[in-house]
This record gives structure tokens, sequence and C-alpha cells, in this order.
């Protein structure tokens, strides 16, 4: 998977316009030599043959079953009722103050620390526009998807002011385990926060990329849920070095087993120096309605809130007033959410090793499974592939056409100074947030594709 | 109505308010500290807000640089929260206190129901792209492609800071004319552009194009126009639009058209920029379905552009906020195949409320500018002997109950608009008479 940029507006039309356009040399320039070496964009590619395949979708990472009847339920009903102009919900933040003072023992005030905005990306967009400075360095853990900074700074031509520089710290395989020394080595004097990229800026990929496809959601590919361990390093370097953490926990009810989501927000001293964002859209199955926020002390919230009301101003109305009706869902709906995930993890799991993956890793939260290619793979012939080849795409061409199942590569999550290329192309990401129905076809046509 | 905060004795800071027109922005200033030369609190600068009271109790925050230094005052924020004391009448909000039409909202009902709740594509639904184009060009005439020339976002809003975010380099200069919208000056502030603005003087705000070329230098990247035009109704002629456009072509400048309004044209005709000749190419044409549809709370806008520009937009969309609301973009699409029955009742509802407004005021005593577009009209408080218009905006909530937005907020140097002021006639008639009788009955000359 290539770095997400596209190859240009090659088809600029007025010349001179081009010479103020977004620098395209000098973006090719700093493509990254696998995406130069492609025409088109791979996901593209494997996004149409899916579709020409009436392959079942495993790449996207939102559901495929329709959200909670009551929440769609009070956003009709909010239509109907003609809350439909600019608002403020105030009552959103009342009810993610109890929340977060149930869940982690947080007290925010929930008439000035929280901002509403168009899901948790526009959260984050404006969590860095208000907190992030030129020259500011960001540290991201590895695997992950891009944000967009990196897609600018890569790309060389946009000009944005920010300018900040992403450093990425690599998580160990297979486990994708913290490595502190690596992490630790990754300051420098410039660094401003570390990012929680539980599931980071997803489906850029798509926008950037130009496609007409449904876009995908290439985020959190691993499933990892940090330890209170690795935590609690991760907030000691915050604190020794003066750091926000920015976090994204969208995920934050779809973590399975023994793993409870801890927000690093809740250890010792790091409230004052941490942003939370999140959104409905993961919880509640409603990727689509935009209702994300930040969560952080008084005068960051106020600097965030700012940058939003310049950015959007309002969230979608309608649906602020339907998240009232989500957010006072019974602690039933939030027990069965995660039983119905783990139901699906582990089935997507029996699946995919009893036709020849190899998962290490069992997700411990997301709707993910990063699934290693077999050393022997029973669809084609791994041996033949090689980086040049770009096997990655070749695999999960093969998956489409023979399996008629489609998955993301995993290449495109690595960066940073990825000293193992064969290794990370052995990796493809396959999304549970499907209905049974959806894994049962996907295990149907899996297994007789395989003979098993 | 936006629906108010509660009450509480905690409050301290005030509520964020959903109309970008009543709140404002809180100020602060830059980090100037480096790291691990000083202590952390002292590496964070102190806010200005609202908030003050609470500062002592935190480390001082991390703040955005210049990118939001100037801003504007709380004062539309104290303005509502004078309005609600009092009681007054709002005819400063920009938006309306009547619903959309039921056919857009059962569309998107629908849609609710239909499942399509789950995220769309980054550059929009396909549907709505193309309504776009269509729409696009019954009003120009151009044809566009949908795929690579229209990029729906969250709201006109989004569009303007996508395109400022995304084409704007740092040190650029951008043309504003004043007075403006007020988020524009900010977001441009956001990308660090050098603001250069010209002003719109009364009675008819003509664009002087003295002042214009003038303005105009080799480090111009684009010229922002808001036609029909908030806040003062005024709608940029075919000989002004020219007259920019060869400017533009001759110094390579860009425009950023800020069309919201375009359906409230009542004077004159709405001409799109883009579509004079030599224009398209570097345009970036902006609109929503909020003013048009009177479902401003929806955030569904969009930007149209050739395919170069389109693509700075498109990084710029992505990472603010990546995609925009589905079920309402396939309403969208449905509200932009209305027949022209629905804009021609539209642009006669808002005329018979304009006629009230504009009636009253002046039997009110103001000396009221004649308004082309939008529903804004302008007038000056002079008559009324209130020393500038903030001064004249709380005489008018407190002794006559009514609120209108002072204009001084919209202008570069805050003394140009000492004489003016907004009101807006999107309110249903009952409304606009109530606060007519008000200010005919209230209101002393002095």
């Amino acid at each position: 998977m290539s770095r997400a940029i596209p190859s240009g507006p090659g088809q600029a039309a007025n010349a001179q316009a081009r010479l103020k356009a977004p620098a395209i040399d000098k973006m090719e320039a700093k493509l990254s030599k696998a995406s130069r070496a492609l025409n088109a964009s791979p996901i593209q590619e494997i996004s149409h043959l899916a579709q020409r395949c009436g392959a079942i979708n495993l790449a996207e990472g939102f559901p495929d079953f329709p959200a909670p009847p009551q929440v769609k339920h009070a956003a009709v009903a909010a239509i109907a009722a003609d809350l439909n102009q600019y608002r403020h919900v105030q009552g959103i933040c009342d009810l993610l103050a109890v929340k977060m003072k149930q869940n982690h023992v947080l007290d925010f005030d929930p008439l000035t620390d929280f901002v509403i905005c168009c899901g948790q990306s526009e959260a984050f967009a404006a969590t860095i526009l208000a907190t992030i400075d030129q020259g500011d360095e960001v540290l991201i853990f590895d695997p992950a998807y891009e944000t967009y900074e990196s897609c600018i700074i890569l790309a060389g031509g946009i000009p944005l002011e920010l300018r900040i520089s992403q450093v990425y710290v690599p998580l160990d395989p297979p486990y994708w385990t913290l490595n502190v020394d690596k992490f630790m080595r990754s300051f420098t004097g410039r660094t401003k926060a570390v990012v929680l990229n539980r599931s980071l800026n997803e489906e850029k990929i798509g926008c950037i990329k130009e496609t007409n496809y449904n876009s995908y959601s290439p985020h959190n590919p691993t499933g990892k849920v940090f330890s209170k361990e690795e935590l609690e390093v991760i907030a000691a370097a915050c604190c020794q070095m003066d750091c926000l953490a920015i976090t994204d926990e969208v995920y934050e009810y779809i973590t399975f087993d023994t793993h409870k989501h801890l927000s690093i927000a809740s250890l010792p001293m790091m409230k004052e120096r941490t942003i939370i964002t999140s959104s409905l859209s993961k919880t509640f199955s409603v990727t689509g309605w935009r209702i994300g926020w930040a969560c952080a002390p008084t005068a960051i919230a106020s600097a965030i809130r700012n940058i939003h009301i310049k950015i959007t101003d309002s969230a979608p109305a309608p649906f602020q007033e339907a998240a009232l009706a989500a957010l006072q869902s019974p602690p039933e709906y939030f027990s069965s959410l995660k039983a119905d995930y783990v139901a699906r993890r582990d089935f997507l799991i029996k699946m995919l090793s009893e036709v020849g993956f190899q998962v290490h890793n069992k997700p411990q939260g997301s709707v993910f499974i990063f699934a290693e290619l077999p050393k022997t793979c029973l669809l084609c012939d791994v041996s033949e592939l090689s980086p040049a080849t770009f096997p990655f795409i070749d695999f999960v061409k093969e998956l489409i056409e023979k399996a008629g199942v489609a998955a993301v590569p995993g290449r495109g999550f690595f960066h940073g100074d990825c000293n193992d290329l064969t290794q990370q192309s052995r990796y493809v990401r396959f999304a549970f947030c499907k209905s049974n129905d959806t894994l049962s076809a996907a295990d149907q046509k899996m297994r007789s594709c395989v003979g098993k | 109505m936006p629906r108010l905060r509660r009450d509480s004795p905690a409050y301290l800071t005030p509520p964020p308010s959903p109309n970008h027109e009543m709140l404002s922005s809180f100020c602060f200033c830059r980090s100037a500290t480096r790291r691990f030369s000083y202590p952390s609190a002292a590496r964070m600068a102190a806010v200005s807000t609202a908030s003050e009271a609470k500062e002592p109790q935190q480390p001082p925050p991390v703040l955005v640089a210049k990118r939001l230094d100037k801003f504007k005052t709380t004062i539309f924020t104290q303005m509502s929260m004078l309005a609600v004391k009092h009681g007054a009448i709002n005819l400063g909000q920009g938006f309306p206190n009547f619903d959309g039409p039921d056919f857009v909202k059962e569309a998107a009902i629908q849609a609710i129901r239909d499942g399509k709740n789950q995220y769309a594509r980054g550059c929009g639904v396909p549907d709505l792209n193309s309504a776009i184009v269509d729409r696009f060009h019954k009003d120009t005439g151009l044809h566009i492609d949908p795929e690579k020339e229209v990029t729906v976002t969250s709201g006109c809003t989004e569009a303007i800071a996508a395109a400022m975010l995304g084409l704007i380099n740092p040190g650029d200069e951008v043309i504003l004319f004043a007075p403006f919208y007020d988020s524009y000056e900010a977001t441009l502030s956001m990308a660090d552009a050098k603001i250069k603005a010209i002003t719109l003087r009364p009675p008819d705000f003509a664009v002087s194009v003295d002042e214009l070329k003038s303005a105009v230098s080799k480090n111009t990247r684009a010229i922002l126009i808001n036609t029909p035009h908030n806040p003062t109704g005024k709608m940029f002629t075919r000989a002004e639009l020219e007259q920019i456009a060869s400017l533009c072509i001759e110094n390579d400048v860009l425009v950023f058209a800020d069309e919201v309004y375009d359906k409230l044209a009542f004077e004159a005709e709405h001409i799109s920029i883009a579509s004079l000749p030599g224009m398209y190419e570097r345009t970036v044409t902006m609109n929503s379905l909020g003013k048009t549809f009177s479902l401003t709370g929806w955030k569904i806008g969009w930007a149209i552009a050739p395919p170069h520009l389109t693509w700075g937009l498109r990084q710029a969309h992505s990472f603010l906020t990546f995609s925009t609301s589905t079920p309402m973009q396939w309403a969208a699409s449905v509200a932009l195949r209305a027949p022209d029955t629905y804009y021609e009742e539209l642009k006669r509802d808002y005329l018979a409320k304009k006629a009230i407004l504009v009636e009253g005021l002046k039997a009110a005593g103001f000396i009221v500018y004649p308004s082309s577009g939008t529903y804004f009209v302008m007038v000056d408080h002079t008559p009324f002997g209130c020393e500038n218009d903030i001064d004249f905006c709380e005489y008018l909530i407190k002794e006559v109950g009514v609120v209108a937005i002072p204009t001084s907020v919209f202008y570069l140097n805050p003394e140009e608009g000492k004489n003016l002021v907004r009101f807006t006639f999107c309110k249903d008639e009952e409304t606009l008479r109530a606060a007519v009788e008000r200010m005919k009955e209230r209101l002393h000359k002095s």
C-alpha cells in the first residue's frame, strides 16, 4: 500500500495556475518509491476488483448491520421536531461528564471542558490545530495509519502552516508491544505531543486517493490495547518531557476479554495534559453521523472550541439530539455490544486460522484482525512473492478473485525506518464489524476455496 | 431557537453558541517559551477568556500561535445574554426561527431508516455530487465533473476553512471585502495569510476598483468574495465581477467565492464569478444547503473547483472532518433537485418578510441601505444618538427589546462599522411585526 498520495493533479490545465497550485514536482519527488512505481492507487484497484467480483467486504471498518433502533428513532424525532438549525446541545456534555466520572473517575466540567465536533476526525484536527505549532514534533505509534500531516509533509505541496514532524515509534511484533527504549529515544526537544492512536484518523486514504469507492477505514490495524504498564510508561514520559497526550478512544466500548479501556488521562498527573477524543460512531454503529468530541482541561478545550467554530461551527443538529438518547443507553447496551463483537472476533479468528492464516495477536479491542500470511499459503504460492512485485497487492487480489473476500494489505500501516519490508508485507487486515450473515458467507467462501 | 444552556452559579464561561455570528471567540496569546528552558507552567502562556477565574488552578494552556490572535471579543455572547435577560426579540442571529421544507426532512428521515448511517465517501455521496453539478449547470451553464470538481463539506464554513488551509501558503496575501463574515479573518489567520481588506461603503457598498487595483500585488494569492453579501445585502454586479476577474487573470490570483445566499437574490441576478471567461480555472465556488432550505444545523456544504484546486482543498478537508453526514447528504440531493417553484416561493416569502422589516426600520427612523440579496439589512443608527454600534445595540436590547448585530466586528478597522448595525429578516412574520412595533414605539431620535 502506498503512502496515500495520489498521482497528483497532472491534469492542471492552466500552466500559470500550476505554478501557484500545489507544487506537484516537489510532491512527486517525495513520494515513496512504492507509490511512485504505481500508476493507480492499489487500494482503488482492490476495491474495484472486489466490486467486480462481488467479494465480501471485510476491508471496510464500518458495520454492515443497522444502528440501534432507539438511536435512529431519536434522530428521526429530532428532524421531525424541527431541531434543524445551528445548535449546541449542552446535554451531550453533561452526559459525557457523567461517563468520564463513572468510567475513569475523572472530573470534567460539562460547561467548559467538552467540544462537540463533526466526528472524532474534526475533534482530532481541531486539537492538532489548537496545540501544535510549526516545528513541533508528534510521536505516533506504528503500525498506524498516517495522519493528514504526514501526508502533507510527504506531499510537500500542501501549504499548511503546520509543518509538524511525525515521528513514528515502532511497536514490537508479533504482539505490538511498547518498546520502551525506542519510545524514549524518540523524544527530542521539539516533541510536543504523543498520540495514542488506538484508532487513528481513519478513512483518510479514501479521500486522498480521489477514489470512487466507499472509503476504507484503515485504522488501528492491530487491535492492540495498551496495557496499564505501557500507559504508565507513556504517562511518565509525557510528564517528564512535559508533553501532551492526545488520545483517540473511539473504540472505548469495544475492548475484549479482560482488557478494560483505560484512559491515560486517569493516570497520575495526566489529566492536565491529556486531550481525549472520541465519538458516537463505533459505539452506536453510526459512523456517518459525524458526532464526536474532544475532552480536555478547560483552557485547552477553549482553544479547541475556537478552532472548531471556525472549521465547521457546529455538529449536525439532529444527530446531537440523537446523541442524548445514545449516551443514555442502559448498561446492557454496552455489555451486549461487547459480547457481540467478541463473538464476531472469535468466529473470524477461527476461520482465518483454519484456512491457514497466522493470528498471533488476538485483538484486544477495535474491530480488526491483523493476520499474517501462512508460511505456505493455501490460496497462492507465497514463495513467488517478493517486495519488488508488491506481494501484498497480489495476495489480496488472489483473495478477492479466488476466495471472494476483500481485505486490506498490511504493508501500508508501517512507516518510518521500516527495515523489514518482507515481514511487513505479510500482514493483511480483516474487519469483523459485520453481520453474522456476512461473516458466515465469508467463512463459507474461504473454506470452499481451500477445500476445507 | 438554539437551546440555551442551563443557568448555573458555577457558570463562568459563556456557552458556545451554535451560531458563529453570536459567538465569539476568546482571546488568547501565543506561547513564547521554549521547551526545557522553562518550567512547565511558564512554558504555556495564559489565556484571557471569560474563564479567567478558573485559570490559577491549572497550568496555563498550550496555545495556538498567532493563528487565533485576532480575535473578536465576546461581544456577541454578551449581546445574547443581554437579549435573554431583557426578553428581546432576536433579529441578530443569522438563522431562521422557522424550519425547513417537509420534503427534505422526510428524505433525511428515510435515509436514516434505510440504514444510510455509515461513512460516506470523503468527497461526497455520488448522488449529491451529481445533484450539485446539475444545479450548478442550471445556474451557470458550466459543465463540471462530479467526481473531480465537487467536494462536500460540513457546511460552507468547512468549505471555506478547507479552501484556505489547503490552498493558501503562509505569508500569501488574501484580499477581503469589509465588512466580512466573521470567520474569514480567523480562518485566514490559521492559514497564516496576510489579510488586506477593501471596504465597501454605504450607500451602495460598491467596490472601489482603484483601491482593489492598488491592493493586488505579486504576493496576492486569492481574493475572497461573498455574493450576495453578508452583512450588507449587496450583490456584486457584473461590471464589478468583470473587473475583479480581469485583475485576477492578469495577476494570476485565485478567487474564493462564498455564494451561500445565491438563492436569496431579490433585486438583482446572482452571478457566479466562475462563469466569467477565464475564471473557472482559478475559482473555488462554495455554497450550502442551510440558507436555501432553512436547515442551517445540518451542515451540508460544498466546494466546486477545477481539479488542481479541488485536490488541495480535499487534502485539507480529509484532515478537518474527512467525511460529511451521510443521511443529510442523501436528503440534500433530493433538496437540490427541487423544482423551480420551490425557489420562487422561497423568494416570495422572503420578499414579504423583507418588506415588513424595511418599512418598519424606515418608519422607526433608521437610515436604511438597500439590500439586494441575503436576509440581512444594514442600517445607520446614528439618528438615535449613540456613540457607536455596540452602544446602540445594547440600548436597543435594553430599552427597545430588539436585538441587532453591531457591524464593527466585521471590519479589520472597527471604526469603519461604528455607524452601522445589521438586522435579519429570516424570522416568521409575527416576530418581525412585533419587533418593528417595539422599534416604532420606543426608539427616539435624538
